[in-house]
């Protein structure tokens, strides 16, 4: 059984998602062993300007010039930097497809990973994994479980999903890019909030169709929680392959941010432009192929 | 009766402000300090996790007592309900309970150490090497 670690990077004229790729391909190959290859799937434009870092830190690359309809969102850079750009999230949905392998652990270009815990996802018996539990680093989310919206379905995080080439899995992707195609529907259906395409509430919509739309459980990755860090939240420094100290936003004055350092521990950095800032810490400490 | 009250006053709002500055100082150590101590918690959390046989099991006193009373009572193999609820053949169990005993201690010990640091120390920049 074959098994790859899956990144997507599509850059817009706001962040560099390549070389935010190839941080996050490092940290994995850094801490995680038990797999076969990393692989970026990314479109041309992405890839021709940074070829030579990509191939320093992927196993191999997918091009994957498919359409990408306009999805702008609002990119937080702490509290006081917000600016709009084009959000290019829709590839997912094409991961089962474009996968070369039997066991694929997709991971977001903004997800870092500084154990080994997730080594655990090979070989499992469960044909998708993937969580509803996260926490919020700065505490200012209280809860473990986030809805679509407060008369809706729980949401799933589809920042790392692992599956095996199954029925199951396809038939999940399989609806993930039927609600892509026809959001507007699915959005009005699932009482969403915000006008965002999110890959989150698409995995969570399909999820929830998949299992005969009642209540349900899915098997969660080994990892208890989603250890999510907000853009109102920033980086201090990187010092190393599983070490990070991070400002985060105080959760009443988000404004003010408190010091905590992460050892150890997994990472979802949402700030990009923090990452950005940091990105040669982020390479230098991580491992190449 | 007015220039005691006046009196009063003035004494009492100095010290007031001292005592107010140290609250807040302390209340921010302890910000720092609830923020640190939970995000250790999650990562204790996510670390004790444990996979085998295609099953992931959440790591906890419960299931070592339980593979204990297991191993105590002879049998050697079982089928055990994981994290997901999902039922898994463990056809070793004294491997199980000793693989899960040694990751809950490792990962128990570690987060005493980093707790007992973070506690030590009120200068949340020594805790966290800055």
């Amino acid at each position: 059984m074959s098994k790859g670690i899956v990144i997507f990077a599509q850059n817009n004229e706001y962040i560099n998602y390549a070389e935010q790729a190839c941080a996050c391909a490092g940290y994995a190959r850094k801490n995680l062993s038990l797999f076969d290859e990393i692989c970026l799937i990314t479109n041309t434009e992405t890839l021709e300007p940074d070829e030579t870092l990509i191939n320093e830190y992927f196993d191999r690359v997918i091009v994957s010039d498919s359409f990408q309809p306009d999805n702008v969102r609002l990119f937080k850079d702490t509290s006081d930097k917000l600016t709009y750009a084009p959000f290019k999230n829709m590839g997912r949905s094409d991961v089962y497809e474009l996968s070369p392998y039997d066991e694929t652990l997709v991971i977001d270009a903004d997800y870092f990973i500084m154990n080994n815990v997730l080594d655990q996802v090979w070989d499992s018996d469960n044909d998708v994994m993937i969580n509803c539990k996260y926490r919020d680093v700065s505490g200012r989310h209280k809860e473990n479980i986030e809805y679509i919206d407060n008369f809706s379905i729980p949401m799933y995080w589809a920042t790392v999903v692992y599956f095996k080439k199954s029925d199951f899995a396809e038939n999940l992707f399989t609806l993930v890019s039927h609600i892509k195609y026809n959001y507007k529907y699915y959005y009005y259906l699932y009482n969403c909030s915000g006008n965002l395409f999110r890959n989150d509430f698409a995995f969570s919509m399909a999820l929830h169709i998949l299992n005969g739309s009642v209540a349900f459980d899915v098997p969660s990755l080994p990892i208890e929680y989603l250890n999510n860090s907000f853009d109102l939240d920033d980086i201090y420094r990187v010092n190393s392959h599983n070490d990070i100290i991070m400002y985060c936003a105080d959760a009443e004055r988000v404004t003010n941010h408190l010091l905590s350092r992460f050892t150890n521990m997994d990472i979802h950095i949402m700030n990009k432009k923090a990452i950005g800032r940091f990105v040669d810490d982020f390479l230098s400490n991580g491992e190449k192929v | 009766m007015a220039d005691t009250a006046e009196e009063i006053k003035i004494e009492s709002s100095e010290e007031d402000l001292q005592r107010l500055e140290k609250a807040l100082n302390f209340s921010n150590t302890m910000k720092t300090f609830n923020l640190n101590k939970n995000n250790l918690k999650v990562k204790t959390q996510n670390l004790l996790s444990y996979s085998t046989a295609g099953g992931s099991f959440t790591v906890n006193q419960s299931l070592i007592s339980f593979m204990n009373f297991v191993v105590s009572s002879g049998k050697t193999e079982i089928s055990l309900l994981d994290k997901n609820d999902i039922p898994i053949h463990i056809d070793d169990t004294e491997k199980f309970l000793d693989e899960v005993s040694s990751l809950y201690f490792e990962v128990v010990n570690d987060y005493y150490n980093e707790y007992q640091k973070l506690r030590s120390s009120r200068k949340i920049e020594k805790v966290l090497e800055i």
